[in-house]
């Protein structure tokens, strides 16, 4: 029994085609992952599905109703999650439960879904005052109101840490029933793994439908598979590291945190942060959504003053230079924040003035950080209208374009698919190498292997730190993901 | 039923929790009627003038300097040489001047023609008006009643001016109801041009869609809410024009409220409209003040007069709600209901508004797709 049934399916945005005579069937009852590089297809897929989008050729049948025409009859037997976070920010957590349950048409029962989700504290908080992973925990929290038969879920893992992810997938797999058929769009291989059925999309095609353990018996090896099916990476020589030409310098502690601490009211964002990261060491800050590692990062740039402490980058004090200090950075904030309407090169030419580089010097440099990207071919296009890799990459050689010593990385690889993240990794490791240092943030627990060292943050403080195999030591624990988890739960615990 | 109440709940919460609505709805109008009330004003009734008497040996001339003073248009200050004239000109200290010549006296008791010289400041050319007739009536006034009032001709025609509905020449009278649709228009216009913009750049959109929602649904929840704080707020103005600022109101409150109603209604429409069809906050609020605002406001009549304006502008103005409600409203202070007007202006406010709401619902779809 199939829940979906997709024939030769098209579907075009003007010149682009998003779905490719694309052919599916879903089987009901089960979990299917979706997997796919970013623009292959995915969220239009799903969407079409739905009936929120309607294919321009092709024949398809979810749940017996055509969506295309029968949208009304289909849409309340789906829980739907889009990408973006759906739900009223001015509204409180409760206030968007009964809302979705009114507009389902549900009773307002929610004490069981609240505890659940361990919202119930937070009930009465604003949407928009909820970290990243109690956000996408009330996001699924309102698609699974009313039982729906079909669940469609659009990379709700995203931008999420390990605790909250496992919840997310704990929560789907208790609320649904025998005949509950869910369909869940995810970049995180090792969950595509643990589901019943694996399709992996690519240019608007499905390039393989199966069970995932056919493709791989580990985790490791489903992505290695999934890699090669995509087209396979092949680890070359980072051009960027080869183009990088380090400034010299006496430093060797080349970022320093010295007791830093951020207050609001009476409540530590940050406490007590000391730590020191050698020149061309990986340093990353791993933790739960709202742990504080975006206001260290900012403290650490001088965008945001701390209460206590301070902190040095190349021994400049950040508090008495920070202009100097910052010099030394190239920071790449977690949001895409580079001027949409400007393009590639217009925003180049504008961090590279912004970081200082001369006129006379700008425009080779400008020249030659395209070459070295890869970007020469994007230059005259409006970096909003690029695929979220690119716009990736982008940000990247922003960040670069001054030949910073220092990089600081807040969770470069959010919402990026895995091929882009090998490559993206493979230039950070070559840069270190050369002395660049780096400082991440990152919530794939496979790329906290890449890190020499990890800072385990938690309610604003540290809790272990150490490298990769000393923190799974400790926890006892085989992977990074579950050291990560064991940690926690411990710090909790005292 | 039940899916309308849930949206409209949602949309009210939403609308309270942003201080920018209540901020428009009830601050912006207290401001726009204080700024109309002592700010402006189209009358500039008392003027300050300068008198200079060169025939200041006649008694009776003296009586004509009193009657400037008696003047409650006129504040008159006594100026004894031309360089004092010409330095109170100069400084705005006096917007004009009256200057007796020595042979006044002389030439009114002769019967002759006698020659007043009046100056005013030409740079301010309304003022400069007002302060030639008020110069002008007080002192032919002020002859019909001297003694050389023997020695002209009775005037055959005397015309008897009264100014209907506006008796005093209150230029506040109809500027304040008139201010009224300035921040109705606000409200109508600008808050909801960003309702339905914002729910898609927020994304809530796409969440609302895979639910049950249906056009009519989502088109009503968001006319309602703002067409009760679009009512709130006019109750709020017309009790501030009433009873705070003293202006009097002949006509019926019914009818002021329905046609109120109805104008909004095509307001919201016009807001409504530009959200549903960008849906994008930036453009949509721009559009809003460009496209709907200030013509809107510019071509309602309010301050120019419509039958004024070149005949393709006057005819654009039909399609402009304001030009309707100022009419109706002026006319309804002022004047009090008159039956023809409230129908006249609330059938076309009436059309114009379903029109807009079926274009709205039109283009309200249910899918992602445009």
């Amino acid at each position: 029994m199939n829940a979906v049934e997709i024939r030769t399916l098209t579907k075009k945005f003007g010149d682009i085609t998003a779905l490719d005579g694309l052919s599916l069937n879903i089987e009901k009852g089960k979990i299917t992952g979706l997997i796919g590089a970013d623009g292959a297809g995915k969220t239009t897929l799903l969407r079409t599905i739905i009936g929120l989008l309607v294919p321009d050729a092709g024949e398809i049948s979810v749940l017996g109703f055509n969506p295309a025409t029968q949208k009304n009859d289909l849409i309340v037997h789906i829980g739907y999650m889009p990408q973006k976070f759906g739900l009223y920010e001015d509204l409180t957590v409760l206030e968007n439960l009964i809302l979705y349950a009114d507009l389902k048409d549900v009773p307002h029962d929610f004490k069981k879904m609240l505890e659940f989700t361990s919202l119930t504290p937070f009930q009465d908080r604003l949407a928009g005052d909820l970290s990243g992973g109690m956000k996408q925990k009330l996001g699924l929290a309102c698609t699974l109101l009313g039982n729906p038969a079909f669940l469609v879920l659009d990379e709700p893992s995203v931008g999420v840490d390990p605790i909250s992810r496992r919840d997310l997938m704990r929560m789907v797999r208790e609320m649904m029933g025998p005949e509950t058929t869910v369909l869940w769009s995810t970049a995180y291989l090792d969950e595509a793994h643990s589901f019943d059925t694996s399709v992996v999309i690519d240019k608007g095609r499905i390039i393989y439908d199966g069970i995932p353990s056919a493709l791989g018996a580990t985790a490791q090896e489903f992505e290695e598979k999934v890699i090669e099916l995509m087209g396979g990476y092949k680890a070359e020589e980072s051009q960027i590291a080869k183009n990088y030409r380090y400034r010299a310098a006496e430093v060797d502690l080349t970022v320093e945190a010295d007791n830093l601490a951020k207050r609001y009211g009476d409540f530590y964002a940050v406490k007590n942060n000391t730590f020191k990261i050698k020149k061309g060491e990986i340093f990353g800050l791993i933790g739960p959504n709202g742990a504080g590692k975006s206001t260290s990062f900012k403290m650490m740039c001088g965008l945001a003053r701390p209460t206590e402490g301070t902190a040095r980058i190349m021994g400049i004090d950040i508090r008495t230079d920070p202009e100097r200090a910052r010099s030394n950075l190239g920071y790449m904030a977690q949001k895409f924040s580079l001027y949409g309407t400007l393009t590639v090169e217009e925003n180049l030419e504008f961090f590279g003035a912004a970081y200082g580089i001369g006129i006379l010097d700008r425009g080779k440099r400008v020249d030659d950080i395209m070459e070295i990207f890869s970007l020469k071919e994007y230059a005259d296009q409006k970096s909003e209208d690029l695929p979220l890799g690119l716009k990736q990459r982008l940000s990247m050689a922003c960040a670069l374009i001054h030949n910073p010593p220092i990089l600081f990385l807040d969770e470069p690889t959010s919402g990026v698919d895995v091929l882009t993240r090998r490559d993206f990794w493979n230039h950070i490791t070559s840069l270190a190498k050369k002395g660049v240092t780096v400082m991440v943030t990152t919530h794939f627990m496979d790329e906290a292997e890449y890190c020499d060292r990890i800072s385990l943050f938690y309610h604003g403080e540290t809790i272990a730190i150490g490298t990769p195999a000393e923190l799974k030591e400790r926890a006892g624990a085989t992977t990074m993901e579950d050291a990560f988890i064991n940690l926690i739960k411990e710090s909790e615990k005292q | 039923m039940k899916v309308l109440l849930a949206l409209i709940k949602k949309e009210i919460k939403q609308m309270l929790r942003d201080s920018s609505c209540i901020i428009i709805a009830f601050v912006l109008p207290v401001i726009s009627l204080l700024i109309y009330m002592y700010g402006v004003n189209l009358d500039s009734n008392t003027v300050t003038i300068g008198i200079k008497n060169d025939d200041n040996n006649n008694p009776e001339i003296a009586t004509l300097i009193k009657s400037f003073g008696h003047s409650k248009y006129i504040n008159s200050v006594v100026l004894y040489t031309d360089e004092e004239l010409d330095e109170a000109i100069r400084n705005s200290k006096i917007k004009g001047a009256v200057v007796i010549p020595n042979d006044f006296s002389t030439k009114l008791s002769r019967g002759q023609n006698a020659e007043l010289l009046v100056i005013t400041d030409g740079s301010e050319a309304n003022t400069a008006n007002y302060v030639q007739s008020y110069i002008t009536s007080i002192a032919n006034g002020w002859l019909a009643s001297s003694k050389y009032r023997t020695n002209m001709y009775a005037p055959i025609i005397s015309p008897e001016v009264r100014f209907w509905y506006n008796p005093d020449q209150d230029s506040h009278y109809f500027i304040m109801p008139g201010s009224m649709a300035t921040s109705m228009t606000l409200i109508g216009i600008l808050l909801t041009s960003l309702v339905v913009a914002r729910e898609w750049d927020r994304g809530t959109m796409e969440g609302l869609l895979s639910t049950r929602v249906r056009p009519i649904y989502l088109v009503l929840s968001k006319y309602i809410p703002y067409f009760i704080l679009g009512m709130a707020s006019l109750a709020f103005s017309v009790f501030l024009c009433i009873f705070v600022f003293g202006i009097p109101f002949m006509g019926s409150f019914l009818s002021l409220f329905v046609v109120s109603g109805l104008f909004l209604f095509a307001c919201l429409g016009i807001g409504i409209m530009i959200s549903t069809l960008l849906r994008n906050q930036f453009q949509a609020s721009l559009v809003a003040i460009g496209v709907g605002f200030m013509p809107g406001l510019m071509l309602s009549g309010m301050v120019f007069p419509i039958n004024s304006m070149p005949d393709i502008l006057q005819k654009l103005t039909m399609f402009l709600p304001p030009r309707y409600y100022v009419a109706f409203i002026e006319s309804e202070f002022m004047a009090g209901s008159v039956k023809k007007i409230i129908l006249e202006n609330a059938v076309f406010l009436t059309i114009l508004g379903l029109l807009l709401f079926a274009v709205v619902l039109r283009n309200t779809k249910t899918r992602l797709e445009r």
